[in-house]
């Protein structure tokens, strides 16, 4: 009986996590474009305002039950990633 | 060994004594001095016969020097040495302060911090041009180009240059450009890098090595002295230890061992002797007063971006205030500082 | 590498370090716990002076965790390198022994010597022509007329021979007679000398400063490979301690740490390291059971008499002794000799 549970619960988180991978990555790719934009314009990758405003605006509508922190650390991953893939491609755009 | 000669002695006395010396095999070093002359020995190829020697007229006694270090030591030469570097004086009453970058980055950045510590009374600029680096992935300096820029504040400001000459092939040049030459920590045992840097006669800045004895030290200056180079300028930089609150410790009480050993002038760098910019200043008026001649610091304009060492440079604020600092304990100690 | 902040470090802290760290062309990982920031750094921190980032406003701590060498390091390349001098080689399963007197002193002196010593089956001949003297008054060697005579005396004795060169100008005379080239302890960080060392191809005995740290050591051999020569033996000498009984303190353990930092072969100076004739053997037993990749010895049919360093020069029949005894502890370390 727990054992069928196990799985169907698996299978949930397995099929979240394939929207979290889609979603992550539709995320990359205006990513990709704002960084192409940024590199033309001379615009600096690292925009600490705007981190910032990430952070508050998901902290204040998370609705649980993951902690506030978590939250956080979660998206400074997020846009650590996403900070990289920025660089590099301006990076590229220049060779 | 070391001759004493009488007060009444005639110069010619001397010259003879220098002659019996040297039909010894051995190398005569008159030393005049207020009240006497005094002539030491140095070579080791054969035995003195000392009472050929006291037979000679005007030779008052003779003395044999115990320390393994002749030409540096006080027995041979009582007196203060002062170093003249074009009219600076390093010995005397003078506490001489020498400043500037760890390295030469380019023109402007030497312009600039040249300019600052000039006003702020400092006489003598130091700047690398060659850098001993231990990794060598890092910046290696400009070489040639750096030192042109030196020779270009030195006539711009009126400051004397001091610079690093890390090798015998390249020490030529940087005598050249430069009015003092410095030999790193880690060449301290170079024995003959220290021994063309004896032959060019100029004055030479010894930096004691990170785990060199005082004996050592003082060997190493011996080794400039015995090519008849007297002008050898002393410098504790800070020896390594177990402690690690600070790059290295730097030992204050070698400069009053020196001052009573030797007749060498002994100036401190508290930039490396610590390697952290807060703790420059107190050193700095520590070193004055424990009787250093004076100091090399590290300065730089925006030490966040220097090349090398970028920590342990002082900005130009602290500078001034450094330099005030050791002007009013100047004042209390009867030494100079302008 | 990684950066610790303090508790209390502000946000306009933070960014500046981040800012920095981003404008240097690394990336990061930051992680916000409850009380403290504290930041991976990625990218290639090998020319990075920490002391950079430890005196920004904010910062705690950073701390390296890839090594400032890569060349000379295990990470770089897995395998042991083998150096071969002659017929000898060190780094194998083979424990290589070099032996010979301090100062070569007259050709007579360093043949007498090379052939006693032969016949241990040592294959690798020392003898200083240049003298590195703490006196310039002190005997200064014989330069290259010494270097000659160790060469004929090596040949002589179907032995590889080598010297210690103290300037890049006497590299060239000394690559006409040497089959290696030693940098000594105070040497070690003449870095003119070692770029020049890079440029050559036969192999270097590189010595351990008097107080460097195992890391400045291969720093120093980095600096030769970084040329393009990657034959290089690193050699334990002693290092300068509070302790003066002995000359130096020979560690032993850098023996071992070495060996798991780098490729490169690891062989250790007892002679130099204790400086007391009678406490030389014992500290070259302990060498080869600590795993050493092989011994450099003083040796002398008369020490008494020897112009340099004569109280830490083994005796030919205590030499001849020792060679009995190391043959039966490298075997127990899984070793050849």
């Amino acid at each position: 009986m727990s054992k069928k549970k196990i799985e169907t619960i698996r299978k949930k988180i397995d099929k979240l996590d394939h929207q979290l991978l889609y979603l992550l990555n539709q995320r990359a790719e205006q990513v990709i474009e704002l960084g192409m934009i940024k590199h033309k314009l001379d615009l600096k990758v690292f925009d600490p305002k705007r981190e910032r405003d990430i952070f508050v605006r998901m902290t204040e509508k998370n609705p649980g039950p993951l902690h506030v922190d978590a939250i956080v650390r979660i998206f400074e991953r997020i846009i650590d990633e996403s900070r990289r893939l920025e660089r590099i491609e301006a990076y590229e755009k220049d060779e | 060994m070391l001759i004493v000669m009488a007060t009444k002695a005639t110069p010619k006395m001397v010259d003879d004594v220098c002659a019996v010396i040297e039909s010894m095999g051995l190398k005569p070093h008159p030393m005049p001095g207020a009240l006497r002359t005094a002539i030491g020995i140095t070579g080791n190829k054969a035995q003195v016969d000392s009472n050929v020697i006291l037979s000679q007229a005007g030779v008052k006694d003779i003395i044999h020097v115990t320390k393994p270090f002749k030409l540096v030591s006080r027995e041979f030469y009582p007196e203060n040495t002062i170093v003249d570097v074009g009219g600076v004086k390093i010995g005397g009453p003078e506490f001489v302060i020498m400043a500037g970058p760890c390295s030469v980055e380019s023109r402007e950045q030497c312009m600039i911090i040249a300019e600052h510590v000039k006003n702020a009374g400092a006489k003598i600029f130091r700047g690398g041009a060659f850098k001993p680096r231990t990794s060598p992935y890092s910046f290696q300096g400009l070489k040639e180009e750096g030192l042109k820029i030196l020779a270009e504040v030195r006539d711009k400001f009126d400051l004397k240059i001091v610079t690093e000459a890390v090798d015998t092939e390249t020490i030529g040049l940087v005598a050249e450009y430069s009015d003092i030459i410095q030999i790193g920590a880690r060449n301290m045992q170079n024995y003959t890098l220290l021994r063309k840097a004896g032959q060019t006669k100029k004055p030479v800045l010894l930096k004691r090595g990170m785990s060199a004895t005082l004996e050592e030290f003082l060997m190493a200056a011996e080794y400039i002295m015995a090519e008849d180079n007297p002008n050898v300028i002393l410098c504790e930089r800070g020896v390594r230890t177990f402690a690690d609150h600070t790059r290295n410790t730097l030992d204050l009480s070698a400069i009053p061992f020196v001052k009573r050993t030797s007749h060498l002038p002994i100036i401190s760098d508290p930039s490396h002797g610590t390697g952290k910019r807060h703790k420059v200043i107190p050193l700095s008026r520590a070193s004055m007063a424990v009787g250093a001649d004076g100091l090399i610091v590290e300065v730089h304009h925006d030490p966040a971006k220097a090349l090398s060492d970028g920590p342990q440079a002082l900005t130009p604020d602290m500078f001034d205030d450094l330099m005030n600092q050791m002007r009013s304990i100047a004042s209390v100690l009867d030494r100079e500082c302008t | 590498m990684i950066v610790v902040f303090n508790e209390n470090a502000t946000p306009v802290q933070i960014q500046k370090v981040t800012e920095k760290l981003l404008d240097k062309g690394f990336d990061l990982h930051r992680s916000t716990g409850t009380s403290q920031v504290v930041f991976g750094v990625v990218g290639d921190t090998l020319a990075v002076d920490t002391r950079d980032f430890e005196v920004l406003e904010g910062v705690h701590e950073v701390i390296r965790i890839s090594e400032p060498y890569k060349l000379a390091s295990r990470s770089f390349k897995k395998e042991d390198t083998i150096v071969k001098v002659g017929k000898a080689t060190f780094g194998g399963k083979k424990v290589g022994m070099i032996a010979g007197p301090c100062s070569i002193e007259s050709r007579d002196q360093i043949k007498k010597i090379a052939k006693m010593i032969k016949k241990t089956g040592t294959k690798v001949l020392r003898g200083g022509a240049y003298k590195p003297r703490t006196s310039p008054y002190a005997f200064q060697g014989m330069g290259e007329e010494g270097l000659k005579y160790l060469r004929e005396a090596g040949d002589m004795n179907d032995m590889a021979v080598v010297s210690e060169v103290m300037d890049r100008m006497d590299i060239i005379p000394a690559l006409k007679y040497v089959d290696m080239i030693q940098v000594g302890a105070r040497n070690m960080q003449n870095f003119a000398l070692l770029k020049e060392l890079g440029k050559i191809n036969i192999p270097i005995l590189l010595k351990r400063g008097m107080s460097a740290t195992l890391q400045e050591l291969l720093m120093a051999a980095e600096y030769i490979m970084a040329g393009g020569n990657h034959q290089i033996i690193l050699c334990e000498r002693g290092i300068r301690t509070f302790e003066n009984y002995t000359r130096n303190t020979l560690d032993i353990s850098a023996v071992p740490v070495l060996q798991k930092l780098t490729h490169l072969p690891v062989i250790t100076d007892p002679s130099h390291g204790v400086g007391i004739r009678d406490k030389v053997a014992p500290m070259a037993r302990a060498s080869i059971a600590a795993g050493a990749d092989g011994l450099i010895l003083e040796v002398h049919y008369d020490p008494e008499k020897a112009f340099s360093d004569g109280a830490q020069t083994l005796y030919v029949n205590q030499y001849e002794q020792l060679v009995k005894e190391l043959k039966i502890i490298a075997s127990a370390v899984n070793r050849t000799l």
